[in-house]
């Protein structure tokens, strides 16, 4: 904490906290960041805004000391620096708050703010907890935060977890801080509070540099924005002087179709009814609380929420990889509670599972493989008990080519591919398979914003051929753009079920974090329309 | 199974059999129940319960270290084994009862006995953390080397897989503190081992829960990314936990094999027969709490003290019965209790290159 008292005098525009010169990253075969200038200035909200893989969290392992620069210049605070290791970084000022926190969760708050750098007593024989307690309380008057020292990790909500990730790098004396996809994994509420965090140690002098793939966030908390494609800086703008659409194209290199959602199209009969479904974990706490839906052939059922409110337990008890408690679910008609995954498979089940690599894909296996999985009995591929692999790698290729992964390269394992092309296979492998439900969560879960709009126009595709489609995603701007009918989840129970135009964001996150939108809030203008249906 | 029984339950249950016991001793002395309690309230049973306490707890607190730290080490038996061998060798070579640069040779044995175990620690952890190995398939080799070079080395020198005998360490009595009633004899009058195990197993608790290094070992075995991304290397931070838990199996082999064998038998599963496996199970059942595996080693000890005492008695009572019950009670907390929650990367080799 070596704030000095004149950091508070106006500064020019020239004043850089963060100079990135010419840095150019390469990796055999790949160049991940060619030529790239960033310049940040102190005190401000930098948005770094890309596709995946556009070379975003390359270039930010460059400053925080993860990645050593083939050529270029780290330049921070006016002096060029070498960062060998992330200890450097923190020693410069530079902290970083990672996509996944870097928290140990049976460990208390104070326990992981101080790590690494707990102040000793007794000649080092002891950590001075009080201490380490005093300086949290300061930085928490400071910046306006309220976090318990003593409560532990694993009792937090995500947003706490990441205010506490914002304090650790405050701690060490953080000035600049490098947040990686920070909204990821927040409600909208939790979002809102993120922005006013932002706001309240930008004030204080911090600079923020955030990464993000997601136009609204850019344009709303950021002061400047530096798009990146394909490794390399396409320009930086102020967002008061762009639109979404300029931005998209300069992202995508390409122009993109931003708005969603399709014609109505006339339902039919039901193809996936739920009734009472109850799933309960191994203590016996109740994760689905008697849910009942019902999705029809041609229809869109949304379902919203923020993780861990039952999604998962709920979707693998209509897949058939959990046998719910209670509850009966049918499928075109047929009871098929007692099912085996098989079974509902080849009735024409398809699911994209939340976590592609716990249950879509088999990492070390390539793709050919993985295009077979869940259709190893299908005659299509198997004949007499031993697989076609030359119909199999047709048909991974297929799903290759028009899912646009990328590389294109079939015989590569699935773990070398980044998140986004795997999650492209994934869903090309389902939504390939001919079904008539489709069970889709989180689809685009890590996509970039071209290939997000190509799935989504495929599932519009497979609603207007009379197909079924449970959508399940925590982005808002996905369901409420692709349902037909939106139901928000929160803690087992459907909270709600509505029409999604009839809802507006605000209401939307009030219903996800388990507060009914009274009648105050539905008067309330909805906030400034520009804003809407960005995040 | 979505009603398991409450660790109260588990409790009542064994305090209302110890109740039952206790009231059936008294009330016919000269009944199976009485004899046992007759036995469990002696001295010398407290006494022994004491000494063989010391190569369980120490090794147990070792073991939490480790595996606190992310690397399972189930290789401490063969630690126990190797300073508990060397200890006495070394011993034997100094000539046992003199002294040599003011220390008996009965503390150079002592001291190369740990520094033995801690060599074999330092293998066992280049193995696991620099190579990567399976920790389990690591550890199982750590015990089967020592398994088969203890006796061998034993052959060579005495031509028999058992060793001549060396004499054992004196009783050190705290002159006051040893008068004290009931306890006193116990704790003030006993051989250094044991002083050695008290003061390690309170000295475990510190280091792992107020110290810096503590919260980077238990860091390291749940999270190490996020220890790593705070700036502490990852890597030291095993290998010292690793090291660690030799010292603490060194000084539980070679305190055992001084103070209460005073000679090593080699044959079959060698005279620490298995007490590093019950050192695992007694840490399992602590949930890695060393003053908690330091009370179940008392236990466990306890179980074998009795034995002991009930075949001077004339009671045939098998030993292997006997050793099986950490085991099963181990299998009875984790499955009914379930209290024992192993740290998340436990196991898991940490590749701080990845990203």
């Amino acid at each position: 904490m070596n704030d000095s008292g004149n950091d508070r005098n106006p500064r020019s525009q020239r004043d850089l906290a963060v100079h990135l010169d010419g840095i150019t990253k390469r990796f055999p075969g790949v160049v991940a960041n060619d030529d790239v200038d960033l310049r940040v200035e102190r005190g401000s909200v930098h948005a770094l805004l890309g596709e995946n893989g556009a070379g975003k969290t390359t270039l930010m392992n460059v400053l925080y000391g993860l990645y050593e620069p083939t050529e270029g210049r780290v330049v921070v605070d006016g002096r060029e620096r070498a960062f060998d290791r992330p200890r450097d970084a923190i020693d410069a000022g530079v902290g970083m708050i990672h996509q996944h926190f870097m928290l140990v969760d049976p460990m208390t708050v104070a326990e992981n703010i101080a790590m690494g750098n707990e102040p000793r007593k007794w000649g080092g024989l002891a950590v001075d907890r009080d201490r380490i307690d005093r300086e949290i309380a300061d930085l928490c008057d400071r910046y306006g935060f309220d976090v318990d020292p003593s409560a532990t990790i694993e009792e937090l909500s995500v947003g706490a977890q990441q205010r506490v990730e914002i304090l650790k790098a405050l701690y060490r004396g953080a000035d600049v801080l490098i947040l990686d996809e920070p909204t990821a994994v927040l409600t909208p509420q939790e979002v809102e509070d993120l922005y006013g965090v932002l706001e309240e140690l930008t004030e204080q002098g911090k600079t923020i540099i955030f990464i993000t793939h997601k136009l609204g966030e850019a344009m709303h908390a950021a002061d400047r924005i530096t798009i990146l494609r394909d490794g390399s800086s396409v320009g930086t703008v102020d967002p008061a002087g762009t639109t979404r659409e300029d931005l998209a194209e300069l992202m995508v290199g390409r122009e993109v179709l931003l708005e969603t959602g399709g014609e109505p199209v006339e339902t039919g009969r039901p193809i996936l009814e739920a009734e009472n479904v109850v799933v309960e974990d191994d203590r016996g706490v109740e994760l689905v609380s008697g849910i009942d839906l019902e999705v029809r052939a041609g229809e869109i059922l949304g379902v919203a929420g923020v993780d861990g409110n039952g999604q998962s337990e709920l979707i693998e008890a209509i897949t058939g990889l959990q046998t719910p408690d209670a509850g009966r679910v049918s499928f075109d008609g047929t009871d098929v509670s007692a099912w085996s995954r098989r079974q509902r498979i080849e009735a024409g089940m398809a699911h994209i599972p939340e976590d592609r690599h716990e249950q879509g894909l088999v990492m070390p296996f390539d793709l050919v493989e993985n295009a077979v999985l869940g259709s190893q009995r299908s005659p299509r591929f198997a004949r007499g008990g031993r697989i076609d692999w030359a119909g199999v790698r047709d048909h991974a290729e297929d799903v290759i080519g028009t899912y646009d992964v990328r590389p294109p390269d079939a015989d590569a394992d699935a773990e070398s591919f980044s998140g986004g092309n795997q999650q492209k296979f994934v869903v090309g492998r389902e939504l390939e398979r001919d079904p008539e439900l489709v069970v889709a969560t989180h689809p685009t879960r890590g996509v970039d914003i071209g290939s997000t709009e190509f799935i989504h126009e495929r599932l519009l595709e497979l609603r207007r051929e009379g197909k079924a489609v449970l959508l399940v995603s925590s982005n808002l701007d996905e369901v409420r753009g692709l349902s037909d009918r939106l139901a928000v989840i929160y803690e087992g129970e459907f909270v709600d079920v509505t029409d999604p135009a009839a809802v507006t964001e605000e209401e939307l996150g009030l219903l996800m974090a388990g507060e009914q939108p009274d009648d105050r809030s539905r008067e309330r203008p909805a906030s400034n329309p520009a804003d809407g249906g960005e995040r | 199974m979505s009603s398991g029984l409450s660790r109260r339950t588990v409790l009542g249950a064994v305090g209302a059999l110890a109740v039952l016991w206790l009231v059936a001793g008294l009330a016919f002395p000269d009944s199976w129940a009485g004899a046992l309690l007759s036995i469990a309230a002696s001295p010398s049973t407290h006494t022994a319960m004491l000494r063989l306490a010391v190569p369980i707890a120490l090794a147990a607190i070792g073991g939490i270290f480790a595996e606190k730290s992310g690397v399972i080490n189930i290789g401490i038996e063969g630690l126990l084994i190797v300073s508990a061998f060397s200890s006495i060798i070394v011993t034997f070579w100094l000539g046992s009862g003199g002294s040599t640069l003011a220390l008996s040779h009965h503390w150079w044995g002592f001291a190369v006995g740990v520094l033995a175990s801690t060599l074999f620690a330092l293998i066992f952890a280049v193995v696991c953390i620099d190579f990567k190995a399976d920790q389990i398939i690591a550890g199982l080799a750590v015990w089967l080397i020592a398994l088969g070079l203890a006796p061998f080395a034993s052959r060579i020198v005495f031509d028999s897989p058992n060793t001549a005998g060396v004499g054992r360490f004196q009783n050190v009595t705290v002159p006051i503190l040893s008068e004290i009633p009931l306890l006193g004899y116990l704790l003030f009058d006993t051989p250094p081992q044991v002083y050695i195990m008290l003061g390690a197993a309170a000295a475990g608790w510190y280091l792992l829960n107020r110290t810096a290094f503590g919260r980077w070992v238990v860091a390291s075995g749940e999270n190490p990314k996020a220890l790593d991304t705070a700036g502490v290397d990852v890597r030291r931070v095993r290998y010292a936990a690793v090291l660690l838990s030799g010292i603490f199996a060194g000084l539980g082999g070679a305190g055992f094999a001084l103070g209460q064998l005073g000679t090593f038998a080699g044959g079959g599963e060698t005279a620490i027969g298995g007490r590093g496996f019950i050192a695992i199970a007694t840490y399992l059942f602590a949930n890695y709490h060393p003053i908690g595996a330091l009370g179940g080693s008392f236990l466990f000890a306890g179980l074998e003290a009795m034995q002991i005492q009930l075949q001077n008695l004339g009671y045939a009572v098998p030993t292997e019965l006997i050793r099986t019950i950490p085991y099963a009670t181990v299998i009875v907390v984790l499955v009914f209790v379930g209290k024992t929650q192993l740290p998340e990367a436990a196991g898991e080799p940490y590749d701080g290159d990845e990203e």
